[in-house]
């Protein structure tokens, strides 16, 4: 099985977000500050549930905050 | 070094580990040749136990009135439990060589008069050494996930 790669648009969203801060968007989604620079980062996959509740916490589809890329050709 | 809570409290652990265990064991190599396991190997056991415990405490203490305790989430508990396994490897392959090493010896013994004799001191000894040697493979592992990530 060929391993494809999560990419996420956090950081964009967060600007968007009149520039919400990491500790804001780590209290609305209920995980730590270093969990959301490292998903930022590209260095944490998160969970399917804590994922939605980015998602949520900026009011978009997820597919808006992740995307998979895929190393097939 | 920008450092999380998480691996603040980490390093504090694995520095009391190797403070007082290094310690312990430098004084357990001079008494090696102890046949029985007496009072004073068991004085030194439960002083690096306890001394442990105090470093912990006071460091914890420490650390919480500069930073702020952060609550573990997913991702804390992902990477405890890749350092688990590491440290319950680690841990495993020690008792199979404290084994096979007790019964190559008996077997040696059986065989041939022998130098190597095994002692209950040596044997508490190296059960300790692969236990903290178990425990800090679960302390690096977790701090190489910190800074590396998991991806």
């Amino acid at each position: 099985m060929s391993k494809g790669r999560i990419r996420n648009n956090v950081r964009t969203l967060r600007f968007h977000r009149s520039e919400m801060t990491q500790q804001e968007l780590a209290e609305k989604v209920g995980v730590t500050r270093q969990t959301v620079i490292a998903i930022e980062g590209d260095k944490y996959s998160p969970s399917l549930e804590v994922a939605f509740r980015i998602a949520h916490a900026f009011k978009v589809p997820l597919e808006e905050v992740f995307q998979y890329e895929s190393s097939d050709p | 070094m920008d450092l999380s809570y998480q691996e603040k409290s980490i390093l504090g652990s694995l520095l009391a580990m190797v403070l007082v265990y290094g310690y312990y064991f430098a004084n357990a190599l001079r008494h090696a040749g102890e046949s029985e396991f007496g009072g004073g190997g068991i004085g030194r056991l439960i002083f690096a136990v306890i001394a442990i415990i105090v470093i912990q405490i006071v460091y914890h203490i420490i650390l919480a009135l500069d930073s702020k305790p952060e609550p573990k989430d997913e991702r804390d508990v992902l990477i405890e439990c890749k350092a688990y396994r590491n440290g319950y490897f680690a841990l495993a392959t020690g008792a199979f060589l404290v084994i096979g090493g007790v019964i190559m010896a008996v077997l040696a013994r059986d065989a041939a008069p022998t130098r190597i004799i095994v002692t209950p001191f040596l044997i508490v000894n190296l059960v300790l050494l692969f236990m903290v040697l178990a425990e800090l493979v679960k302390l690096l592992t977790q701090l190489f996930y910190y800074r590396r990530g998991l991806r």
